[in-house]
Formats: structure tokens, sequence, C-alpha cells
């Protein structure tokens, strides 16, 4: 084979994402817009935003779990990455030519720590949360110090926007993947395989 | 001399009254959303179960509330008791840039009051409907009127 300019690298289509975390991941995705979208425009009894956000906190559970004792692609072992790493990473990303990263590289690594920390804030703001309507309480309201169950709210309305903004950094960067990087990072997270570099 | 001395002291004084019944005008304000509370606090508990159902007190709260929404608040929004204008309310400045929007949200409050009425002494889930519609616009008020602590 007469060498290509770019060289190829040696790559294979394998299985990288297993049937639960790709469930987990449309699951999380639904019910987060649904929470999102119930929470801003939802009617003022806000018993389904609580249901989408108990849903959510179910799932971060068992991605949590799922890092720990899930397929090596799924672990913390394959997404938190060393600071260089993700400076590594960011420094060659631009280039337009596909990464056939074997699961989360460091950037994308970065992004989920990130997503799942402020899920659970949001989570948890939203469970001590008292809007002093009697209705929306938290489950956990009276079981935190009254100025924290009132500034909950606050903060829980921040966090919504910066999920929204999120969300919309993560869309962008499967278009940039895909028109740049002519790589597609949606047929893997429907079928499980992804072309990745050998090894 | 003395005159002379007196003269920009009484200046500052029409607006340190008015400073004063500011702040008289928003402790007055949290005392009726105190009373508010103090009412629909223990009938939220029961729509929730959290305290054991009891239709008489129930009607005796609903009553408290019907009661409150008599009063005509106009005075607990006098201009200038904003949270822009004075520290310890959460009063947004839009509940007088926009006051047709804010007495719309008040109405719904008293019509959801005045429904809650006849459904306290009917039974546990007749109230808890109710009281879901009077907290509903609590929230609908605050999200629009209220700054977020």
């Amino acid at each position: 084979m007469s060498s290509p300019d770019p060289p190829s690298p040696a790559v294979e289509t394998v299985r990288i994402w297993d049937p639960l975390l790709r469930l987990f991941h449309w699951a999380l995705a639904a019910t987060v817009v649904l929470a999102w979208g119930l929470g801003k425009f939802g009617p003022d009894i806000m018993t389904l935003h609580f249901y989408a956000g108990y849903a959510v906190i179910g799932l971060l559970a068992f991605r949590l779990l799922w890092a720990l004792v899930g397929p090596r692609p799924a672990r913390f072992s394959s997404f938190v990455y060393r600071p260089r790493e993700i400076l590594a990473y960011a420094a060659e990303a631009w280039r337009p030519r596909p990464s056939y990263w074997r699961g989360h590289n460091p950037l994308g690594g970065l992004f989920i720590v990130v997503l799942i920390a402020v899920l659970a804030l949001q989570a948890l703001t939203g469970l001590v949360a008292d809007p002093d309507d009697f209705v929306n309480v938290g489950p956990l309201a009276a079981s935190v110090p009254s100025w924290v169950s009132g500034s909950a709210p606050g903060w829980h309305e921040l966090l919504g926007n910066l999920t929204l903004g999120l969300v919309a950094l993560h869309l962008g960067a499967i278009a940039f993947y895909k028109l740049w990087k002519h790589e597609d990072l949606i047929r893997p997270m429907l079928t499980g395989r992804k072309t990745v570099r050998r090894g | 001399m003395r005159r002379v001395l007196l003269a920009p002291l009484m200046a500052a004084l029409p607006a340190a009254a008015m400073a004063a019944d500011a702040e008289h005008v928003v402790e007055a304000r949290k005392g009726y959303f105190s009373l508010v509370a103090l009412e629909f606090g223990p009938l939220a508990a029961m729509a929730k179960g959290e305290m054991p159902y009891d239709a008489a007190a129930a009607k005796a709260h609903a009553s408290d509330l019907v009661t409150l929404t008599k009063y005509d608040p106009s005075d607990l929004y006098a201009p200038g008791t904003s949270a822009d204008d004075v520290k310890g309310t959460a009063a947004k400045a839009a509940i007088w840039q926009d006051a047709e929007g804010f007495q719309a949200k008040g109405m719904a409050f008293f019509e959801a009051v005045a429904a809650l009425e006849p459904a306290a002494g009917a039974g546990q889930k007749e109230l808890a409907a109710a009281v879901g519609k009077v907290g509903g616009t609590c929230k609908s008020c605050h999200d629009d009127f209220r700054v977020k602590r």
C-alpha cells in the first residue's frame, strides 16, 4: 500500500460503548432536557419536574457505579486524564482529521467530569430548595439550615443555565468533530461501534 | 447663626423620613407575608400528609387566609420600597414597573385562596388540590417579582 499523505493511522472498528452506557446517555439527555424544560416553562405545581430530577439522580448514581465496575471505556480510569494530557490533546484537537480515540478523549473526559459535577450540584440544590411557595419544596429542604434552603433556588436556577450552556457546548463539539474533523461521534453512541486507533 | 446651621438639616429631613418610611413599609410587608405563611404553612403540611388532616383547623386557617385577602395591600407596595431602594427586601423593581402584571399575579392568589376556603373542610384530598393551586400562584409571582437570594 502506497503511503498516503498524511499517513493514515492503523484503525479498527470496535464496540466502544456498551448497551447500558448508551441507554444511560440517551436517558440522561432526555431527562435533563425534560427537567430543564419543565423547570423553565412547566406548570407552577412542579411535580413532573421533581420526577425528572429524581430520574437524573438515579442515572447519575448508575453512571458513577458504572465508572467503577463497568466496561473499560466507561471507567474513571478511561475518562479522568492528567491536566498535561488534556492540554496536549487540546493543542492538536483543531486539526481537521479524526481523532480515532478509543473512548473518551482527554477533553471529552474533562467535559464528563464537569457535567457530572454540575448535574450533581443541580440535583443537590434542587433537593434542598425552599422557594417559599409551600408546594415546590425540595424533599430535603427541612434537613438543612434555612439560609441554605433559602438560597438554593437561586443556585438551582443559575446551575440550570450553566447546564444549558454545557449541552450547547456538547452539541457544538459534536458538530465540530463531524464537520471539521470528519469524525462521527453520534453513530457510535447509537450502535456502540467506533473506528479507533488500533491498540 | 442657628438658622444657618438648621437649613441643611431641614433639607435633609424629608429624605431621612422617607427612608425610615420605606423601612417601615418593608417591615409591614414582610409581616403581611409572615401572616400568610403562618396560616398557609399548616394547610400545606396537611396537604402533604406531614401533619394529620383536621377539618376544623383547616377551615380556620383557610378562613384566616381569606381575611388576609380582604386587606388592601396597596400600602405595602408604596413606591421607593423595592430591593433597589431598601435593604432587607426581595421585592423586585418590576413590581412597580409592571404594576398590571403584578396585580394579575396577586388576583390569581386571591382567587386560589377563595377556592381554598370551601375545599379546606371538605377532606384531605380536596384540601391538597386547593393548596397546590395556591402554592402555584406563590411560585408564579415569585418567579417574576421576587429577587432570588
